[in-house]
């Protein structure tokens, strides 16, 4: 590693919360060092935070918005901010997603009884079997599949927010939400990229555990992947809602 | 029927993360060359003047001209 600032920041990638931190890994001792069970542990203790925000959510479904705000202002904060305070941000962002997905699921369960549980499952469904077909070498991410994931969810999150806005002079990008065959096929589009966004996650979680990252890097890789998790339960309720719909 | 059925897919699925997240991923997986590379874009050689500059890493040594022929 080069001892000139201007040489360590060269040549980085656009995301500034992982390339501080993978370069400097021979600086840290072996306690000091973030490892796969680290980062699980953390990845449980981050969900049973947001299933407990969620029972307070589902009991008090007023607690959505709030919630929903909250937990994407933490969600900023942590990725453009503070990543090496993951540690304090990401259980809060943990607990105020959880209410807000309490809320919403809420809503969704009073128009289609049963349908929470589904999404549940299906959503820890797919993180188990991308899980295994990770670990046993059957995905295999490389950089196109890294670039072509986020282009898609660049995409994808620009169609949100084109949508959000137009909806403010109201009309809308009706097919988003329509429950025609369009609208399930984007749907189920969006499920394929949230999924596919996992796979990055656990890539990033064993590379930083194999590199000896730092140890706050475990809260980090959990709180990545409880994000992941987030969007895919969002958009797997709303697939659903939309095939429940027709 | 249908709670039941998803919450023993969602128990079983939670207990496959805990157990498997744990273990390192396979050879197969691991070494790659085409893996995604997190630290950078490129590979950084620092030792090549990447950026232009003279930068030589190491300890410097003294010149003098009685060296130089």
């Amino acid at each position: 590693m080069s001892k000139h600032s201007a040489l360590n920041t060269f040549g980085r990638s656009g995301n500034p919360a992982f390339t501080k931190n993978f370069d400097n890994a021979q600086t840290f001792s072996q306690t000091e060092r973030m490892t796969l069970d680290g980062a699980v542990n953390k990845t449980a203790i981050l969900l049973a935070l947001c299933f407990a925000g969620a029972f307070a959510g589902w009991n008090v479904p007023a607690l959505a918005m709030p919630g929903l705000i909250i937990g994407t202002i933490l969600a900023f904060v942590t990725i453009f901010r503070s990543p090496a305070k993951a540690g304090s941000t990401a259980p809060f962002y943990a607990a105020f997603e959880g209410m807000a997905l309490g809320g919403i699921t809420v809503f969704a369960e009073m128009q289609y009884p049963g349908i929470g549980i589904q999404a549940i499952g299906l959503t820890f469904g797919i993180l188990a079997s991308l899980l295994f077909c990770y670990k046993s070498g059957l995905i295999k991410p490389t950089e196109n599949f890294r670039l072509m994931i986020f282009s898609a969810t660049m995409g994808i999150a620009l169609l949100y927010l084109v949508s959000f806005i137009m909806s403010f002079f109201g009309s809308g990008i009706g097919f988003i939400h329509s429950n025609g065959l369009f609208g399930i096929g984007f749907s189920i589009f969006v499920v394929g990229i949230a999924a596919l966004n996992l796979v990055l996650d656990f890539d990033f979680i064993e590379e930083g555990a194999e590199k000896g990252l730092p140890k706050y890097m475990e809260w980090y890789g959990a709180f990545s992947l409880m994000v992941t998790l987030v969007w895919l339960y969002i958009e797997i309720l709303r697939l659903l809602m939309k095939l429940r719909s027709r | 029927m249908n709670a039941i059925f998803f919450g023993i897919l969602t128990i079983f699925s939670l207990f496959v993360f805990m157990n498997l997240g744990k273990i390192k991923a396979s050879k197969k997986q691991m070494d790659r060359d085409d893996r995604i590379n997190w630290g950078s874009k490129r590979k950084p050689n620092f030792q090549q003047n990447r950026d232009g500059s003279k930068i030589i890493e190491g300890r410097a040594e003294e010149v003098n001209d009685g060296n130089q022929k």
